[in-house]
């Protein structure tokens, strides 16, 4: 049972509200660790930098999109076991399929509430506390 | 070669349709539905696709076809039962029957794996069954609300090397008296701080006093301590624990300096992204899951999913095409098929929306707000906003000519066969787009020009080698936007018109006097005049009572204009042009005897108040008016149109100089103008009958009915004024 408060996350999305959305949902459910990137290069930088449990990624992205920053995670070894959920802007069966053959850990899809946010995080680490 | 692309193209539309009914009627049957009929309408749909993939020589798609098709028919004719797992089993074959027609659109084949995979399951049950039923899908892998079937991927929270969080604080720390009394001691304390990271300390001594007033036992110092540290902030505040009142404390965080991209990361991102972009993970992905549960799964005999990706089980309970076209293979732009029921309706309300937005501006406008107010802003944004969507509304139904056009080589190719002539067609601008009513429309025109132009322009081959051409003429026909109009050029490099004969034809006929004095251009345009046929023996082609006139007349109905220009043995064009569509107009709305009228803005050449010295009587009815250099007969709109018999003064009114196609250029008179607006056209064939010299009707902003003037009409009539009108009022019919 992991304290939501050891949970280290990497939000990234190109937008600045999505971001802060997410970092907001996070503080409710107790995560307050949080790091943000604007794109899947940025995030990979970042992630290299200094590593993170999770990483929240959008899909659509510049650059680098997410289903891009997921395989570049999968591929390096030092980050290779980051937890990955990618958000999506609706159920998009293809989608969600693409990125389960990459390895995400789950999905979510927007607009999201903070119950399910926590219960995406909590289907890949088991319940917060 | 070309036509066979475009049936192509026809086929896989017809794929796609096909594929739906075959996708649509499984899911019927999976839910239960037991009709015969279904089973049918499957078998016949990939019967369908077999067939036509075959014309094709798409060899791939045609065997696989072959044996789902079996299967089906096994299934029709009773000899295999149709049971829930082989339902499933059939809408799984249904996708790799559209992954295969995808792929042949693309020019390829599908994949072969799953294609033998899938053949091996059919041609089990072709062969008798396999099998009992394979247990259903397991709990957890049933589709989730977002109807998506998708298994998280459980970590157990890895113990991640986070490096240094590090922050800086500030900690400013004064000893009172009492700490030094508690022989507590603020060296020790400092040092305490220095356990946790590391600091920089600066003591503060203002306080203290000069050496005579020192006393010993007061506390004078203060400490200011950065502290770079990763422990949280009760680690340090556990320090001054038991000096808890004893001294002033705060302890505050410095702004953590941004760390999302470390400069000195050490490994090349791009590197490592381009590594990852390179690695086939649908192969072998790179991750391992630490706590999936997949093998349960696995052991499962194949259900009514994907092959089973290696982390997680992920299927599409519904509508799964998900043809993957080769990466880096242009995709065909997707196209919808739309019942045109549905595009007539949205184009009949965006009408309706627009006469709404102008009865809305005159309300407004009648209530004194000014065009710069809020209110007026808003309506001018209304306005273009409706403009817009007026026009994507209209692009929906606007299609390129070529579905025209293409009918044309054939209709050459025979009537060249039936002249003897021979005959090369030209055509361009295949692609321009005008509205589907027009399109409808057009084909007609178009083939009597392109007949006249072969029996008429051109000259048999005997005449062109004497007049040395080649013996092959050249009929061009082309397709262009000028002017917010669709133009259709039929030409010919023919032997032109014939002016002496075409003006002793028309003498003959009793059209024109003998002694009527005809510029080139009004020569030319005699061929439009109804009856009139230069043919001296009356052809197949030509000669079935469609003339000309009868060409005119249904451009005219379009609210298009015809016109010819031709040069003696070079040949001759005509020119037809169209508006883009027939559902709205843009019009100048004017005032005559108390009636409001439209005058199509595109006959308009310009509008003016002229000076009494300028209009000449002539006689006791009509008049010309002075423009310029040139006399331009006047149209009194009231009187031709029988609203009244008494003549608008031109000095006293307005006069709007329009083009007409007959009568060339003449003045409108009119009361007065409202201004240009753009108008919804309401059929009067349709809601009433046709009236001379109106083209149809609209409804104003005030929500009345106004007349929508058919300028050339109007300007023949004027010869034969005043006319009498079926109704004395158009506006008291329904």
């Amino acid at each position: 049972m992991p304290a939501a408060s050891a949970l280290s996350v990497l939000i990234v999305d190109d937008q600045l509200t999505i971001r802060s959305l997410v970092r907001n949902g996070l503080q409710q459910i107790g995560v307050t660790n949080t790091r943000e990137a604007g794109d899947g290069e940025e995030a990979v930088a970042a992630l290299v930098a200094r590593p993170a449990h999770l990483v929240i990624t959008d899909f659509n992205m510049p650059k680098l999109d997410g289903l891009g920053l997921l395989r570049a995670i999968r591929s390096y070894e030092p980050i290779k076991n980051t937890a990955v959920i990618m958000l999506t802007g609706r159920a998009d069966p293809e989608l969600v399929q693409r990125a389960a053959q990459y390895g995400v850990n789950n999905y979510l899809v927007k607009p999201f509430t903070v119950a399910t946010l926590r219960e995406k995080i909590e289907e890949v680490f088991g319940a917060l506390t | 070669m070309d036509e066979l692309e475009e049936i192509k193209i026809t086929f896989f539309q017809e794929c796609d349709e096909l594929l739906g009914d075959l996708e649509s009627g499984l899911l019927s049957i999976d839910a239960g539905d037991t009709e015969p009929e279904l089973v049918n309408a499957v078998f016949r749909a990939v019967h369908s696709v077999k067939g036509g993939a075959g014309a094709f020589g798409l060899e791939a798609l045609v065997r696989f076809a072959h044996v789902f098709e079996t299967l089906l028919d096994n299934i029709r004719g009773g000899k295999t039962a149709l049971r829930p797992d082989l339902v499933k089993l059939l809408l799984r074959a249904a996708d790799v029957l559209a992954d295969h027609v995808a792929a042949a659109k693309l020019g390829g084949e599908g994949d072969a794996a799953s294609t033998t995979a899938m053949v091996e399951e059919l041609e089990t049950w072709i062969s008798g069954g396999p099998a009992p039923s394979p247990p259903a899908l397991p709990a957890d892998l049933q589709p989730n609300e977002d109807g998506i079937v998708f298994k998280p991927v459980t970590l157990t929270l890895p113990e991640v090397d986070e490096g240094p969080r590090e922050e800086v604080w500030t900690i400013t720390f004064q000893p009172m008296d009492e700490l030094y009394a508690k022989a507590n001691e603020a060296g020790l304390l400092i040092r305490e701080i220095e356990r946790l990271g590391k600091i920089d300390v600066e003591l503060l001594d203002d306080a203290l006093p000069i050496f005579d007033n020192l006393d010993p036992e007061t506390a004078h110092f203060a400490w200011k301590v950065r502290l770079r540290t990763d422990v949280p902030e009760e680690k340090i505040r556990e320090v001054f624990e038991f000096v808890e009142g004893h001294c002033s404390t705060t302890i505050v965080r410095e702004a953590s300096p941004p760390v999302l991209v470390e400069a000195d990361a050490g490994p090349d991102i791009a590197a490592i992204i381009a590594a990852a972009q390179a690695a086939n993970m649908e192969a072998e992905p790179a991750f391992t899951p630490l706590k999936v549960d997949v093998a349960a799964v696995e052991s499962q005999p194949p259900v009514a999913l994907a092959p089973a990706a290696p982390v997680a089980q992920v299927a599409q309970p519904t509508s799964p095409r998900s043809p993957q076209p080769p990466q880096g293979e242009k995709v065909n732009q997707a196209t919808i098929r739309v019942d045109p029921e549905r595009i007539d309706k949205l184009i009949d309300l965006v009408g309706e929306l627009v006469i709404n937005q102008a009865m809305l501006a005159q309300r407004v406008a009648g209530h004194g707000f000014a065009a710069s107010s809020d209110v007026g802003r808003g309506l001018d944004e209304l306005e273009q906003l409706t403009r817009d969507i007026q026009d994507s509304v209209m692009a929906i139904r606007a299609q390129p000519v070529k579905s025209v056009f293409q009918r044309m080589p054939r209709l050459v190719r025979e009537i060249a066969g039936q002249t003897g002539k021979q005959v090369r067609l030209v055509t361009d601008g295949e692609n321009t787009e005008v509205d589907k009513t027009v399109i409808e429309r057009i084909s007609e025109p178009i083939t009597h020009m392109l007949r006249n132009a072969i029996d008429h322009g051109l000259e048999t081959p005997e005449e062109r080698v004497a007049a040395g051409k080649p013996t092959e003429g050249t009929v061009r026909l082309a397709a262009l936007h000028r002017g917010g109009r669709i133009v259709i050029e039929v030409g010919d490099d023919g032997k032109g018109i014939n002016r002496p004969r075409v003006r002793q034809i028309a003498i003959d006929r009793g059209l024109i006097a003998a002694d009527a004095q005809l510029t080139d251009e009004e020569v030319d345009n005699l061929i439009f005049l109804p009856g009139f046929s230069t043919a001296s023996t009356v052809s197949d082609i030509s000669g079935r009572g469609v003339g000309m006139d009868v060409v005119r007349k249904s451009v005219q109905g379009l609210g298009g204009r015809i016109s010819i220009s031709s040069r003696p043995g070079f040949g001759s064009t005509f020119t037809l042009s169209l508006p883009l569509t027939l559902a709205v107009l843009d019009g100048m709305v004017i005032d005559v005897a108390g009636q409001t009228l439209v005058v199509p803005l595109t006959a308009i050449v310009e509008s003016l108040r002229p000076a009494a010295a300028e209009v000449k009587k002539l006689g006791a009815q009509g008049g010309v008016l002075a423009v310029r250099d040139a006399y331009v007969p006047l149209v009194d709109i009231g009187r031709v149109l029988g609203f009244q018999t008494t003549e608008i003064d031109p000095a006293e009114g307005v006069v709007l100089l329009v083009d007409s196609e007959v009568g060339g250029r003449a003045a409108l008179v009119a009361d007065s103008i409202h201004g240009q607006r753009q108008v919804v056209i309401k059929s009067l064939e349709s809601n009433y009958q046709q009236v001379p010299g109106i083209a149809a009707a609209t409804i104003l902003g005030d929500g009345r009915v106004a007349l929508i003037l058919d300028v050339d009409a109007l300007v023949a009539m004027r010869k034969r004024e005043p006319l009498r009108m079926p109704e004395p009022s158009i506006q008291a019919a329904e």
